[in-house]
């Protein structure tokens, strides 16, 4: 997997969280973490479209267009998508339990 | 305040292809009514909703250009990694120009034409590196950014066309100059002996290839155009609909004169 920053991969683990629950819009998706965080994260300026884009390009989400006049986008988690949500969630967990008991003086095996 | 829409700017600043670019707006669009609307039933007023849903879902600088960076070709994508995009625009260009007109020159020179004046010549030389340039530029262009505004395209028709004309032009004077320099002395036996005699035929001959070199550089410069149309085309049909999304936009709330959205413009995930 190529190197990202931990924000990029906290941001890209939003995305797939949310959508494990079902399909959802861009701004569906936005809203959800926004609420569900209790606004501790949140998507301002368009940074979430370049995040579904990468996620798409890598396959771990689907995107379909809805509508004739006025299209819209949905997106879905892939299989890809779900396991990669697994590991991620997996590994920054104990990338944290790390350094909080760093931070806290705990020792973590 | 300003009246321009607010997804103008992204439109403008994202050198994605045509078709890219009208995805990205007509998705952005659809969540910015989406979220406003969400926004107003649960008790903002139309213009606060407005404003939010806009401060959150219209790109800013740096999500286009991570944008940019995910959907710009390949070649545009390590360029843009080595930081050498625009300098390979130059560079690409300067190279085409120069092996044109190098190569040009060479074959006007070794065709046997020594009567073909300098002042044909080279100025041959420089429509063809011209000529070169003009579609290398276009290639390149599309290559690393997958992207020819309109306003470019126009330039690159006009001035291919523009260069044809004179390549054609300087082909038709130069073929002139050698057969008034080559014929007029055989005036007396042309009248005097048949038309195929040899100093008249290769008289003839010299006319035609001078010509030929004016011709074979519009041919050159009119097959360039053709290799680019088909794709140039797909391009306008995106630009045309990405024209007919902004003209049947109503106008909207503008970001630029409202100094909240910098304001908070921090400490967004």
């Amino acid at each position: 997997m190529q190197q990202i920053t931990l924000s990029k991969r906290i941001n890209e683990l939003l995305v797939l969280a949310v959508l494990d629950h079902g399909p959802a819009h861009g701004y569906q998706i936005a809203l959800s973490v926004e609420e569900r965080t209790g606004g501790a994260f949140s998507f301002q300026h368009g940074t979430l479209y370049p995040i579904l884009h990468r996620l798409e390009a890598e396959g771990r989400l689907q995107s379909e267009w809805h509508g004739e006049r006025r299209r819209r986008k949905t997106y879905h988690l892939t299989a890809a998508g779900r396991a990669e949500l697994a590991a991620g969630a997996e590994e920054l967990e104990r990338q944290f339990q790390a350094l909080f008991g760093l931070i806290r003086g705990t020792h973590v095996a | 305040m300003s009246r321009e829409h607010p997804l103008k700017r992204v439109e403008r600043g994202l050198k994605v292809p045509p078709r890219r670019r009208l995805d990205l707006i007509e998705e952005v669009d659809a969540d910015v009514r989406a979220l406003q609307a969400e926004l107003e039933r649960r008790g903002r007023t139309p213009g606060q909703a407005r404003r939010a849903a806009l401060r959150q879902a219209v790109p800013d600088d740096r999500a286009l250009a991570d944008l940019e960076a995910r959907h710009a070709p390949p070649l545009g994508r390590w360029a843009g990694a080595t930081g050498w995009i625009d300098r390979a625009v130059v560079l690409g260009v300067a190279l085409a120009a120069t092996l044109a007109g190098f190569i040009a020159v060479i074959a006007m020179y070794g065709s046997g034409v020594p009567l073909v004046p300098a002042f044909v010549i080279w100025p041959l030389a420089v429509v063809i590196a011209a000529l070169a340039a003009n579609l290398s530029w276009a290639v390149i262009q599309l290559l690393v950014h997958g992207d020819l505004r309109p306003r470019q395209r126009r330039l690159l028709w006009t001035r291919q066309a523009g260069l044809v004309v004179a390549a054609v032009a300087l082909g038709a004077l130069g073929a002139a100059w050698v057969g008034r320099v080559t014929l007029a002395p055989l005036e007396p036996q042309m009248w005097a002996e048949p038309m195929w005699e040899p100093p008249v035929l290769e008289a003839v001959a010299r006319m035609a290839t001078v010509a030929g070199t004016g011709l074979a550089a519009a041919v050159f410069g009119l097959f360039g155009w053709l290799a680019l149309t088909p794709r140039l085309l797909t391009d306008e049909e995106a630009e045309r609909r990405i024209a007919r999304f902004f003209a049947q936009a109503r106008p909207h709330l503008a970001l630029a004169s409202d100094p909240s959205v910098d304001n908070e413009h921090r400490g967004e995930s």
